[in-house]
């Protein structure tokens, strides 16, 4: 049976998509799944970095599409996680040189020999996002509980319910004592304007800036935080029924109504 | 509501020299472009200039939440560029300042709807009526990013302390005109991280990217509390923030002021970023 594919999309960029997408797979891989994590960043690349394999990059998948190597020539399997791989991007290339189909292509032949193929999307909704999304048949949504962020990633989430993509959402970087004085949006009220259902909760934590900076995803280290939380969400993701946090407060949600009202 | 504007306008007709048209841009997204945007253009029209700000990322606008007047936006961008609205139709003037005005993005359209030369054309005009036209752009290096760039003369690179951040940054020096000399914001910088040796300081940042340094914003949980209200922090007398983006509109004004004093030395993380940049463009 062929793995599943899922993009993480956001809209917005900076909200952690790339963070999401080394974290939740490298906990699905510690759960002994296959994962292949595919850059579909293309002139952008930033998921070699936070994997911390950026030295050990051969080929891209721009030059796999060009046929100028194999496919399990330019897969990098991190050297942590058995049974994680990872497809760079290319750096000096566009986005315009991967057509969707050849993007979709590309991720149904990574699915066959795994159980999860991870698509790492641009941000924004030009032709990037789209090629990111041809080859998934799920998504995950990121997003902040912040208005702009939220605004976008509605944006997105109209795209995918077109496309009959189902999704999940992950909000992350949440402060709760700024939920609890009223200054940041609950996540309630973020699902509840997006209407779509919640994977993940992830803080506001500080040890993602440093983890990044040294390319060493934080589940590594089962002390942390975020690792147990980034285990839930790969746990729910494998279809789990795992309990949330509770991080709920009234919000700004006032404001975003009438934003949403006037389109 | 526009009278302000037309005014000044009228009066400017004759005499005055074009405006500065500035890109604001990153490669990466949410380092804060449109959060440099709003604040530079209040605090420049605080000083007495007139500001226009052009949200140029069409299909996912975010500039008029940050001023807070996304109630008020009736017209955008693409109608003017494709006739259906003229400027003045267009152009919100903004709550709390006389000069500054927004020009917002189409929320429900695309960027490659945007036509390259009318919206080079367009800037042309606005540099007609305005000082400054400050143009907020798009993450990524796609259309959006080309159609952000086509009609400005100068460029600013927000960049945050954090590798994959100045590696998109770098990326996007190389595809501005080469006779550009872009400057440079850090953004997002937390002093206590880098003494730590947990972040990048602003040589780090610099030693790969050797733009002249424009300004140095630190990391505050009020920036995020004022964009959900919509209430730009370079308003606010008491916040060590908002001084430092008046600061910056001092810089951009042509004031001759002494460089930001939060920079504490390198911190090392930098051999890791060193070996990244071997190419450019
Ligand atoms: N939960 C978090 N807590 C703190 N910082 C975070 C968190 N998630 C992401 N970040 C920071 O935000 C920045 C942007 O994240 P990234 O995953 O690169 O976003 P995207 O891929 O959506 O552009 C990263 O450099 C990271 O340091
Ligand atoms: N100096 C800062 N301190 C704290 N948060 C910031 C700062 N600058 C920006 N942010 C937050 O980061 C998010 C992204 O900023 P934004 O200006 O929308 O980025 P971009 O336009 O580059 O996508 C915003 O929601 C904002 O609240
Ligand atoms: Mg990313
Ligand atoms: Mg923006």
């Amino acid at each position: 049976m062929s793995g599943r594919r899922i993009v993480i999309t956001s809209g917005k960029g900076g909200v952690g998509k790339t963070t999401t997408t080394v974290n939740v797979g490298a906990a699905l891989a510690k759960r002994g799944k296959r994962v292949v994590l595919v850059d579909a960043d293309i002139g952008l690349r930033n998921l070699d970095l936070v994997l911390g394999v950026e030295k050990r990059i051969v080929f891209d998948i721009v030059e796999v599409i060009e046929g100028r190597c194999q496919l399990r020539q330019a897969l990098i399997r991190d050297k942590r996680f058995e049974s994680l791989h990872m497809l760079p991007a290319a750096q000096t290339r566009e986005k315009e040189s991967i057509s969707e189909e050849q993007m979709k292509a590309v991720i149904v032949e990574l699915a066959e020999s795994a159980d999860f193929v991870l698509i790492d999307c641009p941000a924004g909704i030009e032709h990037g996002f789209r090629s990111a999304v041809a080859g998934a048949t799920e998504a995950i949504v990121v997003t902040t509980p912040e208005v702009s962020a939220i605004r976008d990633a509605d944006r997105v989430v109209g795209k995918l319910n077109a496309e009959r993509i189902p999704l999940r959402v992950i909000v992350n970087r949440v402060r709760p004592e700024m939920v609890k004085s009223g200054e940041m949006m609950s996540v309630e009220d973020v699902c509840e304007i997006l209407s779509a259902e919640l994977l993940g909760i992830v803080p506001d934590d500080e040890e993602v800036i440093d983890t990044t900076n040294r390319g060493e995803p934080i589940v590594l280290d089962e002390s942390k935080r975020l690792a147990t939380i980034y285990d839930k969400i790969a746990r729910r993701l494998g279809g789990d029924v795992v309990a949330f946090t509770n991080l709920e407060a009234p919000g700004l949600i006032g404001r975003l109504k009438t934003l949403w009202k006037a389109g | 509501m526009m009278e302000a504007f037309e005014e000044a306008s009228q009066a400017s007709v004759p005499v005055r020299p074009l405006g500065r048209a500035i890109v604001v841009t990153s490669g990466k997204g949410g380092v804060g472009k449109t959060t440099t945007t709003a604040n530079v253009g209040t605090a420049l029209a605080a000083r007495g200039a007139r500001v226009v700000l052009v949200d140029a990322d069409v299909g996912l606008r975010n500039l008029d939440i940050v001023l807070g007047l996304e109630s008020r936006v009736k017209f955008h961008l693409l109608d003017v560029l494709e006739e259906k609205a003229t400027l003045d139709e267009a152009l919100v003037r903004d709550k709390r300042s006389e000069t500054l005005f927004l020009l917002a993005a189409a929320q429900t359209r695309e960027k490659e709807d945007v036509d390259t030369a009318a919206m080079v054309a367009l800037v042309e005009t606005l540099r007609a009526r305005f000082d400054y036209v400050l143009i907020d752009c798009p993450a990524g290096i796609e259309m959006g990013f080309k159609n952000a760039v086509a009609g400005a003369q100068h460029a600013i690179v927000v960049c945050t302390p954090e590798v994959s951040s100045v590696r998109d940054a770098d990326r996007v020096v190389g595809l501005l005109p080469t006779d550009w000399r872009p400057e440079l914001i850090v953004n997002r910088l937390r002093p206590q991280l880098v003494k730590k040796g947990k972040m990048l300081s602003v040589d780090d940042v610099n030693a790969i990217l050797r733009l002249p340094l424009l300004g140095v914003i630190a990391d505050e949980p009020n920036v995020i509390v004022a964009t959900n209200r919509g209430e730009p922090l370079a308003l606010d007398a008491t916040s060590v923030t908002g001084a430092a983006y008046r600061t910056i509109a001092a810089k951009i004004a042509g004031e001759k002021l002494p460089a930001p004093d939060v920079r504490p030395p390198s911190t090392g993380i930098i051999g890791k970023l060193g070996s990244l940049f071997g190419k450019r463009g």
